[in-house]
Protein backbone atom coordinates (compact mmCIF):
# COMPACT_ATOMS: atom_id res chain seq x y z
CA UNK A 1 0.00 0.00 0.00
CA UNK A 2 2.45 2.68 0.75
CA UNK A 3 4.31 1.94 -2.20
CA UNK A 4 1.47 2.15 -4.15
CA UNK A 5 1.03 5.77 -1.92
CA UNK A 6 4.72 6.57 -2.68
CA UNK A 7 4.20 6.04 -6.48
CA UNK A 8 1.46 8.01 -6.59
CA UNK A 9 3.19 10.45 -4.39
CA UNK A 10 6.33 11.07 -7.03
CA UNK A 11 4.40 11.09 -10.02
CA UNK A 12 4.35 14.02 -10.44
CA UNK A 13 7.56 14.53 -10.40
CA UNK A 14 9.24 11.70 -12.52
CA UNK A 15 6.72 12.93 -15.41
CA UNK A 16 8.62 15.98 -15.06
CA UNK A 17 12.14 14.47 -14.81
CA UNK A 18 11.15 12.80 -17.97
CA UNK A 19 10.18 15.55 -19.71
CA UNK A 20 13.18 17.40 -18.70
CA UNK A 21 15.23 14.14 -20.14
CA UNK A 22 14.01 14.51 -23.60
CA UNK A 23 14.39 18.12 -23.45
CA UNK A 24 17.99 17.48 -22.29
CA UNK A 25 18.84 14.78 -24.52
CA UNK A 26 16.94 16.49 -27.89
CA UNK A 27 16.40 20.22 -27.64
CA UNK A 28 19.47 21.47 -25.83
CA UNK A 29 22.41 20.10 -27.24
CA UNK A 30 20.61 22.40 -30.30
CA UNK A 31 22.12 25.38 -28.24
CA UNK A 32 25.56 24.50 -27.20
CA UNK A 33 26.45 24.90 -24.02
CA UNK A 34 24.57 29.10 -22.91
CA UNK A 35 23.83 28.99 -19.78
CA UNK A 36 25.83 31.02 -17.14
CA UNK A 37 25.57 28.63 -14.38
CA UNK A 38 26.98 25.63 -12.96
CA UNK A 39 24.52 23.62 -13.10
CA UNK A 40 23.18 24.60 -16.55
CA UNK A 41 19.31 25.95 -15.78
CA UNK A 42 18.19 22.50 -17.06
CA UNK A 43 20.47 20.73 -15.02
CA UNK A 44 19.33 22.90 -11.96
CA UNK A 45 15.42 22.63 -12.79
CA UNK A 46 15.61 18.70 -13.09
CA UNK A 47 17.78 18.26 -9.43
CA UNK A 48 15.38 20.55 -7.77
CA UNK A 49 12.39 18.75 -9.05
CA UNK A 50 13.88 15.87 -7.93
CA UNK A 51 15.25 16.92 -4.08
CA UNK A 52 11.82 19.52 -3.61
CA UNK A 53 9.24 17.73 -6.12
CA UNK A 54 6.88 19.09 -8.84
CA UNK A 55 5.17 22.74 -7.28
CA UNK A 56 8.50 23.87 -5.63
CA UNK A 57 10.90 22.08 -8.20
CA UNK A 58 9.13 23.83 -10.88
CA UNK A 59 9.13 27.11 -8.99
CA UNK A 60 13.04 27.35 -8.61
CA UNK A 61 13.38 26.10 -11.74
CA UNK A 62 11.52 28.98 -12.75
CA UNK A 63 13.60 31.20 -10.83
CA UNK A 64 16.67 30.12 -11.72
CA UNK A 65 15.54 30.82 -15.46
CA UNK A 66 14.85 34.28 -14.61
CA UNK A 67 18.36 35.14 -13.04
CA UNK A 68 20.22 33.50 -16.07
CA UNK A 69 20.16 37.08 -18.36
CA UNK A 70 23.44 38.38 -20.16
CA UNK A 71 23.49 40.49 -17.01
CA UNK A 72 23.72 38.07 -14.59
CA UNK A 73 27.21 37.16 -13.32
CA UNK A 74 26.27 33.58 -13.19
CA UNK A 75 28.82 30.65 -11.57
CA UNK A 76 28.01 28.37 -9.69
CA UNK A 77 24.37 27.76 -8.02
CA UNK A 78 23.47 24.66 -6.80
CA UNK A 79 19.96 23.24 -5.70
CA UNK A 80 19.33 23.93 -2.27
CA UNK A 81 19.69 20.66 -0.44
CA UNK A 82 16.58 18.97 0.73
CA UNK A 83 16.95 17.18 3.84
CA UNK A 84 13.34 15.00 3.33
CA UNK A 85 15.03 14.03 0.15
CA UNK A 86 18.30 12.66 1.78
CA UNK A 87 16.33 10.68 4.19
CA UNK A 88 13.48 8.93 2.66
CA UNK A 89 13.80 8.73 -1.17
CA UNK A 90 16.60 7.67 -3.55
CA UNK A 91 17.70 8.07 -7.54
CA UNK A 92 17.04 5.87 -9.90
CA UNK A 93 20.20 5.93 -13.05
CA UNK A 94 17.43 7.64 -15.13
CA UNK A 95 16.94 10.11 -12.60
CA UNK A 96 13.40 9.27 -11.12
CA UNK A 97 12.96 9.43 -7.83
CA UNK A 98 12.23 6.03 -5.74
CA UNK A 99 11.32 5.45 -2.11
CA UNK A 100 14.10 4.53 0.30
CA UNK A 101 17.43 5.49 0.50
CA UNK A 102 19.33 4.21 -1.94
CA UNK A 103 22.34 2.10 -0.73
CA UNK A 104 20.52 -0.26 -1.27
CA UNK B 1 -9.87 33.70 -24.56
CA UNK B 2 -7.79 30.78 -23.72
CA UNK B 3 -4.80 30.77 -20.77
CA UNK B 4 -2.30 30.76 -23.61
CA UNK B 5 -3.88 33.53 -26.10
CA UNK B 6 -3.96 35.80 -22.30
CA UNK B 7 -0.53 35.45 -21.77
CA UNK B 8 0.20 35.95 -25.45
CA UNK B 9 -1.58 38.97 -26.15
CA UNK B 10 0.38 41.43 -25.65
CA UNK B 11 3.29 39.84 -27.54
CA UNK B 12 1.07 39.59 -30.45
CA UNK B 13 0.00 42.90 -30.33
CA UNK B 14 3.45 43.87 -30.87
CA UNK B 15 4.01 41.52 -33.58
CA UNK B 16 0.94 42.86 -35.47
CA UNK B 17 2.05 46.16 -35.12
CA UNK B 18 5.43 45.27 -36.64
CA UNK B 19 3.67 43.76 -39.51
CA UNK B 20 1.59 46.13 -40.45
CA UNK B 21 4.22 48.63 -39.80
CA UNK B 22 6.32 46.93 -42.52
CA UNK B 23 3.38 46.11 -44.54
CA UNK B 24 2.45 49.91 -44.62
CA UNK B 25 5.89 50.89 -45.61
CA UNK B 26 6.56 48.22 -48.64
CA UNK B 27 2.38 49.27 -50.07
CA UNK B 28 4.12 53.25 -49.02
CA UNK B 29 7.06 52.36 -51.56
CA UNK B 30 4.99 50.97 -54.38
CA UNK B 31 4.16 46.98 -53.75
CA UNK B 32 0.62 45.71 -53.91
CA UNK B 33 -0.89 45.32 -50.35
CA UNK B 34 -2.25 42.26 -51.44
CA UNK B 35 0.71 40.37 -52.75
CA UNK B 36 2.21 37.67 -51.22
CA UNK B 37 5.98 39.20 -51.81
CA UNK B 38 4.99 42.06 -49.60
CA UNK B 39 3.44 39.96 -46.99
CA UNK B 40 7.10 37.75 -46.46
CA UNK B 41 8.98 40.76 -47.00
CA UNK B 42 6.78 41.80 -44.04
CA UNK B 43 7.65 39.04 -42.05
CA UNK B 44 11.67 38.94 -42.97
CA UNK B 45 11.14 42.81 -41.34
CA UNK B 46 9.54 41.19 -38.67
CA UNK B 47 12.86 38.87 -38.15
CA UNK B 48 15.05 42.17 -38.76
CA UNK B 49 13.25 43.66 -35.69
CA UNK B 50 13.59 41.06 -32.76
CA UNK B 51 16.83 39.86 -33.87
CA UNK B 52 17.94 43.39 -34.13
CA UNK B 53 16.91 43.88 -30.56
CA UNK B 54 18.72 40.68 -29.37
CA UNK B 55 21.83 42.56 -30.59
CA UNK B 56 22.82 44.25 -26.94
CA UNK B 57 22.86 41.12 -25.59
CA UNK B 58 25.19 40.01 -28.70
CA UNK B 59 27.31 42.71 -27.78
CA UNK B 60 27.76 42.24 -23.85
CA UNK B 61 28.71 38.53 -25.21
CA UNK B 62 31.50 40.27 -26.83
CA UNK B 63 32.69 42.40 -24.20
CA UNK B 64 32.78 39.54 -22.02
CA UNK B 65 35.14 37.75 -24.49
CA UNK B 66 37.08 39.83 -24.61
CA UNK B 67 37.70 39.17 -21.07
CA UNK B 68 38.60 35.96 -21.24
CA UNK B 69 41.95 36.93 -22.22
CA UNK B 70 43.21 37.58 -18.65
CA UNK B 71 41.46 34.00 -17.77
CA UNK B 72 42.81 31.93 -20.43
CA UNK B 73 45.91 31.04 -19.08
CA UNK B 74 43.95 29.62 -15.76
CA UNK B 75 41.76 28.43 -17.86
CA UNK B 76 44.49 26.24 -19.55
CA UNK B 77 45.23 24.55 -16.50
CA UNK B 78 41.78 23.67 -15.81
CA UNK B 79 41.77 22.00 -19.24
CA UNK B 80 45.03 20.88 -18.64
CA UNK B 81 43.91 18.96 -15.49
CA UNK B 82 41.36 17.17 -17.07
CA UNK B 83 42.66 16.26 -20.56
CA UNK B 84 42.05 12.95 -21.21
CA UNK B 85 39.96 11.86 -18.50
CA UNK B 86 36.14 11.23 -20.26
CA UNK B 87 34.17 10.58 -17.62
CA UNK B 88 30.71 12.12 -16.62
CA UNK B 89 32.17 12.98 -13.05
CA UNK B 90 35.60 14.13 -14.10
CA UNK B 91 33.50 16.73 -16.79
CA UNK B 92 31.33 17.65 -14.31
CA UNK B 93 34.32 18.57 -11.76
CA UNK B 94 35.53 20.72 -14.94
CA UNK B 95 32.66 22.17 -16.06
CA UNK B 96 31.78 23.39 -11.79
CA UNK B 97 36.18 24.10 -11.62
CA UNK B 98 35.51 26.68 -15.03
CA UNK B 99 32.52 28.04 -13.41
CA UNK B 100 34.36 28.66 -10.74
CA UNK B 101 37.35 30.24 -12.38
CA UNK B 102 34.38 32.81 -14.09
CA UNK B 103 32.69 33.87 -11.02
CA UNK B 104 36.30 34.85 -9.67
CA UNK B 105 37.30 36.48 -12.42
CA UNK B 106 34.13 38.54 -12.96
CA UNK B 107 33.46 37.56 -16.43
CA UNK B 108 31.15 35.20 -18.60
CA UNK B 109 31.71 34.16 -22.11
CA UNK B 110 28.11 32.54 -22.01
CA UNK B 111 24.85 33.64 -23.48
CA UNK B 112 22.57 32.98 -21.12
CA UNK B 113 19.05 31.13 -21.21
CA UNK B 114 16.88 34.17 -21.23
CA UNK B 115 17.36 35.07 -24.81
CA UNK B 116 16.71 31.37 -26.42
CA UNK B 117 13.76 31.14 -24.04
CA UNK B 118 12.17 34.73 -25.38
CA UNK B 119 11.99 33.82 -28.97
CA UNK B 120 9.56 30.78 -28.07
CA UNK B 121 6.92 32.92 -27.37
CA UNK B 122 7.52 35.27 -30.34
CA UNK B 123 7.03 32.36 -32.98
CA UNK B 124 4.38 30.93 -30.99
CA UNK B 125 2.35 34.64 -31.20
CA UNK B 126 3.71 35.02 -34.31
CA UNK B 127 2.12 31.46 -35.95
CA UNK B 128 -0.87 32.54 -33.98
CA UNK B 129 -1.24 35.91 -35.62
CA UNK B 130 -0.61 34.28 -39.03
CA UNK B 131 -2.93 31.62 -38.20
CA UNK B 132 -5.44 33.90 -37.15
CA UNK B 133 -5.12 35.70 -40.27
CA UNK B 134 -5.28 32.96 -42.35
CA UNK B 135 -8.64 32.03 -41.55
CA UNK B 136 -9.76 35.38 -42.47
CA UNK B 137 -9.93 36.78 -38.88
CA UNK B 138 -9.32 40.14 -37.98
CA UNK B 139 -6.09 40.16 -35.16
CA UNK B 140 -5.86 41.69 -31.49
CA UNK B 141 -4.63 44.99 -32.36
CA UNK B 142 -3.76 46.85 -35.66
CA UNK B 143 -4.48 43.78 -37.90
CA UNK B 144 -8.01 44.82 -39.13
CA UNK B 145 -10.08 42.77 -41.16
CA UNK B 146 -9.31 44.48 -44.55
CA UNK B 147 -5.68 43.20 -43.88
CA UNK B 148 -6.56 39.98 -42.86
CA UNK B 149 -8.10 39.67 -46.21
CA UNK B 150 -5.18 40.75 -47.76
CA UNK B 151 -3.31 38.14 -46.04
CA UNK B 152 -5.41 35.49 -46.67
CA UNK B 153 -5.94 35.93 -50.17
CA UNK B 154 -2.26 36.59 -50.58
CA UNK B 155 -0.27 34.61 -52.81
CA UNK B 156 3.41 34.45 -53.13
CA UNK B 157 4.59 35.24 -57.20
CA UNK B 158 0.77 34.71 -57.79
CA UNK B 159 0.71 31.13 -57.66
CA UNK B 160 1.79 30.04 -54.18
CA UNK B 161 -0.98 31.37 -51.40
CA UNK B 162 0.47 31.87 -48.49
CA UNK B 163 -1.63 30.47 -46.07
CA UNK B 164 -0.78 26.87 -47.03
CA UNK B 165 1.45 24.39 -45.37
CA UNK B 166 2.90 20.99 -47.64
CA UNK B 167 -0.38 19.67 -45.99
CA UNK B 168 -2.28 21.93 -47.71
CA UNK B 169 -0.22 21.40 -51.24
CA UNK B 170 -0.58 17.99 -51.50
CA UNK B 171 -4.41 18.18 -50.45
CA UNK B 172 -4.97 20.84 -52.92
CA UNK B 173 -2.52 19.52 -55.49
CA UNK B 174 -0.85 22.95 -55.61
CA UNK B 175 2.52 22.08 -56.95
CA UNK B 176 3.86 25.78 -56.67
CA UNK B 177 3.47 25.71 -52.70
CA UNK B 178 5.12 22.53 -52.65
CA UNK B 179 8.42 23.13 -54.39
CA UNK B 180 8.89 26.57 -52.20
CA UNK B 181 7.94 24.48 -49.27
CA UNK B 182 10.24 21.98 -50.28
CA UNK B 183 13.20 24.45 -51.27
CA UNK B 184 12.76 26.01 -48.19
CA UNK B 185 13.10 22.72 -45.95
CA UNK B 186 16.48 22.32 -47.50
CA UNK B 187 17.99 25.84 -47.10
CA UNK B 188 16.47 25.67 -43.56
CA UNK B 189 18.57 22.52 -42.84
CA UNK B 190 21.85 23.05 -44.68
CA UNK B 191 21.84 26.56 -42.10
CA UNK B 192 21.04 24.47 -39.52
CA UNK B 193 23.76 22.24 -40.37
CA UNK B 194 26.47 24.57 -41.34
CA UNK B 195 25.47 26.55 -37.94
CA UNK B 196 25.81 23.21 -36.08
CA UNK B 197 28.73 21.66 -37.57
CA UNK B 198 30.64 25.24 -37.11
CA UNK B 199 30.18 25.28 -33.77
CA UNK B 200 31.38 21.42 -33.27
CA UNK B 201 33.51 21.11 -35.13
CA UNK B 202 35.27 24.55 -34.97
CA UNK B 203 34.61 26.31 -31.48
CA UNK B 204 35.46 22.91 -29.44
CA UNK B 205 38.05 22.81 -27.20
CA UNK B 206 39.50 19.06 -28.08
CA UNK B 207 38.37 17.62 -24.25
CA UNK B 208 34.81 18.50 -25.32
CA UNK B 209 34.92 16.77 -28.38
CA UNK B 210 35.39 13.85 -26.58
CA UNK B 211 32.52 14.25 -24.16
CA UNK B 212 29.29 12.31 -24.30
CA UNK B 213 27.18 15.46 -24.68
CA UNK B 214 29.49 16.37 -28.47
CA UNK B 215 28.39 12.88 -29.51
CA UNK B 216 24.63 13.04 -28.64
CA UNK B 217 24.96 16.64 -30.67
CA UNK B 218 26.73 14.24 -33.91
CA UNK B 219 23.51 12.39 -33.42
CA UNK B 220 21.10 15.13 -33.46
CA UNK B 221 22.61 16.83 -36.82
CA UNK B 222 21.51 13.80 -38.63
CA UNK B 223 17.92 13.93 -36.94
CA UNK B 224 17.12 17.69 -37.51
CA UNK B 225 16.17 17.79 -41.30
CA UNK B 226 13.53 14.83 -40.61
CA UNK B 227 12.57 17.62 -37.46
CA UNK B 228 12.32 20.55 -40.28
CA UNK B 229 10.30 18.36 -42.84
CA UNK B 230 7.73 17.68 -40.31
CA UNK B 231 7.29 21.34 -39.31
CA UNK B 232 7.59 21.82 -43.05
CA UNK B 233 4.43 20.29 -43.13
CA UNK B 234 2.67 21.21 -40.44
CA UNK B 235 3.67 25.33 -40.90
CA UNK B 236 1.93 27.33 -43.49
CA UNK B 237 4.77 28.89 -45.45
CA UNK B 238 4.38 32.52 -44.33
CA UNK B 239 5.71 31.12 -41.09
CA UNK B 240 8.35 29.11 -42.43
CA UNK B 241 9.87 32.21 -43.81
CA UNK B 242 9.87 33.54 -40.71
CA UNK B 243 12.05 30.56 -39.10
CA UNK B 244 14.46 30.49 -42.76
CA UNK B 245 14.85 34.28 -41.90
CA UNK B 246 16.10 33.72 -38.11
CA UNK B 247 18.32 30.43 -38.80
CA UNK B 248 20.17 32.45 -41.86
CA UNK B 249 20.68 35.48 -39.23
CA UNK B 250 21.75 32.73 -36.94
CA UNK B 251 23.96 31.30 -39.31
CA UNK B 252 26.17 34.43 -40.09
CA UNK B 253 26.11 35.84 -36.71
CA UNK B 254 27.16 32.82 -35.82
CA UNK B 255 30.00 32.81 -38.22
CA UNK B 256 30.86 36.28 -36.94
CA UNK B 257 31.58 34.93 -33.08
CA UNK B 258 33.29 31.96 -34.09
CA UNK B 259 35.83 34.10 -36.50
CA UNK B 260 36.20 36.96 -33.97
CA UNK B 261 35.36 35.46 -30.71
CA UNK B 262 36.52 31.73 -30.92
CA UNK B 263 36.48 29.71 -27.28
CA UNK B 264 39.93 29.78 -26.33
CA UNK B 265 41.86 26.52 -27.08
CA UNK B 266 39.50 25.38 -29.94
CA UNK B 267 40.29 24.99 -33.64
CA UNK B 268 38.79 28.56 -34.26
CA UNK B 269 40.75 29.87 -32.01
CA UNK B 270 44.03 28.50 -33.63
CA UNK B 271 43.02 29.65 -36.50
CA UNK B 272 42.52 32.94 -35.13
CA UNK B 273 45.81 32.78 -33.97
CA UNK B 274 47.19 31.74 -37.12
CA UNK B 275 45.40 34.56 -38.92
CA UNK B 276 46.59 37.59 -36.78
CA UNK B 277 50.08 36.23 -36.33
CA UNK B 278 49.82 35.97 -40.26
CA UNK B 279 48.91 39.84 -40.08
CA UNK B 280 51.44 40.72 -38.63
CA UNK B 281 53.85 39.10 -40.72
CA UNK B 282 52.83 40.62 -43.50
CA UNK B 283 52.77 43.97 -41.74
CA UNK B 284 56.58 43.72 -40.32
CA UNK B 285 57.19 42.58 -44.32
CA UNK B 286 55.71 45.56 -45.72
CA UNK B 287 58.14 47.60 -43.15
CA UNK B 288 61.11 46.02 -43.79
CA UNK B 289 60.79 44.59 -47.56
CA UNK B 290 64.63 43.92 -47.79
CA UNK B 291 64.16 41.27 -44.46
CA UNK B 292 61.41 39.97 -47.03
CA UNK B 293 63.45 39.61 -49.54
CA UNK B 294 66.11 37.50 -47.52
CA UNK B 295 63.59 35.28 -45.77
CA UNK B 296 61.74 34.49 -48.93
CA UNK B 297 61.67 30.82 -49.23
CA UNK B 298 63.08 29.49 -52.91
CA UNK B 299 59.81 29.37 -55.10
CA UNK B 300 57.68 25.82 -55.09
CA UNK B 301 58.68 23.42 -57.92
CA UNK B 302 55.71 23.46 -60.39
CA UNK B 303 54.03 20.32 -60.19
CA UNK B 304 54.52 18.02 -63.23
CA UNK B 305 53.24 14.77 -63.88
CA UNK B 306 56.39 13.88 -66.12
CA UNK B 307 58.49 11.31 -64.73
CA UNK B 308 61.81 12.25 -63.63
CA UNK B 309 64.38 10.16 -65.44
CA UNK B 310 66.59 7.93 -62.75
CA UNK B 311 69.74 9.28 -62.30
CA UNK B 312 72.96 7.20 -61.22
CA UNK B 313 74.75 8.14 -58.07
CA UNK B 314 78.13 9.72 -60.11
CA UNK B 315 75.78 12.26 -62.37
CA UNK B 316 73.61 13.15 -59.76
CA UNK B 317 76.98 14.54 -58.05
CA UNK B 318 77.96 15.60 -60.82
CA UNK B 319 74.66 18.15 -61.11
CA UNK B 320 75.18 19.37 -57.79
CA UNK B 321 73.22 16.97 -55.71
CA UNK B 322 70.27 19.39 -54.76
CA UNK B 323 67.49 16.93 -55.88
CA UNK B 324 65.24 15.88 -52.81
Amino acid sequence: MTSVGSFLLLLPRNICVAILRGYRAVISPLYGDVCRYYPSCSAYAMGAIQQHGAVKGIALGSWRIMRCHPWARGGIDDVPESRRHHDHYHLTRFGFVAAGHGKG
Amino acid sequence: MDFFGTILWPIKWVIEAILVGFHWLFTALGLDPAAGLTWVLSIVGLVLIVRAALIPIFVRQIKSQRKMLEVAPELKKIQDKYRGKKDQFSREAMQRETMALYQRAGTNPLASCLPLLVQMPIFFSLFSVLNEARQDKAGVGLLTQELADQYTNATLFGVAPLKYSLVDAFNYGNVAVAVIAIVMIVVMTASQFYTQLQIMAKNQTPEMKNSPMYRQQRILLYILPVVFLFSGLAFPIGVMFYWLTSNIWTMVQQFLVIRNMPTPGSEAALAREARLAKRNRNRIAVDADSLAETASEEPAKPATTQRQQPVGKNRAKKQGGSRR
